[in-house]
């Protein structure tokens, strides 16, 4: 068979260590999540700032939920950013992860922003009625920036 | 795993695929992408339908994955992908509990609430879908009609402006 690699399988999600510093380089505030998918996220004042890689499915999106969720109780952060500029395609599942994660951070009266969407996710989004229930910003930036 | 993928050149010369696979999650992206190339390749799609197509193979395998076989990793299902004249037809075959989600009762779509959201694909992506029962599980039907040609540029002279 041809086409594009797809989401390979994955072990079970790590623990995310809240406190484990990015090797050289890295910046105060980083998180290890020793998650591909999730190759980068931060502590940026009030605000968790997760960088999201690759296509996103059935088989990976509970990966992404666990991450999330963990982020979210661990740091309990006003704002969630997730920068999905290496996120060419999800489907309904990570939707559906997305969804989730915004009931359970506005329970603590945290938002999250969607940043840097690629036209498959924002079309889902749309489909989804959820592009006007989230917020979209341009880029990481500018959504920290927000008010 | 995607045990099989025949590929075939029909007498038009335009594709078809047959992929057979178990119920496991972790080939829904192998099979969405074989059937992406072959609406971009042979059916002549534009980027717009396949991506269409793409997501809606994604969302019937999960939904085959998900409800019809409550979660088994190892079950069977396959999946055909042929050119036709003016689209593509795709079709999934499952032998699970056959329950046609067309039959279910339909609940306003509440965007935060999950579930559903692949049904709605379906209907708003896809030319025509048809669940058609079977003695032993369910056959769905999906087809994609490309895009109308865009019209030739309109080389009417223009009214001049008073």
């Amino acid at each position: 068979m041809s086409g594009g690699a797809g989401p390979t399988p994955k072990p079970a999600p790590k623990p995310v260590d809240p406190n484990a510093k990015a090797g050289g380089g890295g910046h105060a505030g980083e998180i290890k999540t020793g998650v591909d998918l999730v190759p980068h996220a931060r502590v940026q004042g009030d605000a968790v700032v997760v960088a999201v890689r690759g296509e996103i499915d059935l088989h990976n999106s509970p990966e992404l939920r666990g991450v999330l969720l963990e982020l979210l109780a661990k740091h309990s952060p006003k704002r969630l950013v997730l920068n999905l500029a290496q996120v060419p395609y999800m489907d309904s599942s990570a939707i559906a992860v997305l969804v989730e994660s915004l009931q359970r951070i506005r329970k603590g009266g945290g938002r999250i922003f969607l940043s840097d969407l690629q036209p498959r996710v924002k079309g889902l989004l749309e489909i989804a009625r959820l592009d006007t229930i989230f917020i979209v910003s341009k880029d990481e930036a500018d959504a920290l920036a927000r008010p | 795993m995607v045990t099989a993928v025949k590929r075939a050149n029909s007498e038009l010369g335009c594709g078809r695929l047959e992929m057979r696979l178990t119920s496991d999650p972790a080939n829904i992206a192998a099979v969405r992408h074989a059937v992406e190339e072959l609406c971009e390749r042979k059916a002549g799609l534009d980027e717009k339908s396949t991506a269409d197509v793409g997501l809606c193979v994604n969302e019937a395998l999960a939904n085959v994955m998900r409800h019809a076989y409550d979660g088994a990793l190892n079950k069977p299902i396959v999946v055909t992908a042929e050119c036709q004249e003016g689209g593509i037809v795709v079709t999934i075959r499952d032998w699970g509990n056959g329950v046609n989600p067309e039959s279910l009762p339909e609940k306003p779509f509440n965007p935060l609430e999950p579930g559903g959201l692949g049904l709605i694909c379906l209907r708003r992506m896809l030319t025509e879908v048809s669940f058609v029962p079977q003695p032993d599980g369910m056959l769905l039907i999906m087809k994609k009609a490309k895009a109308p040609a865009k019209p030739a540029g309109d080389k009417r002279p223009k009214p001049e402006r008073p």
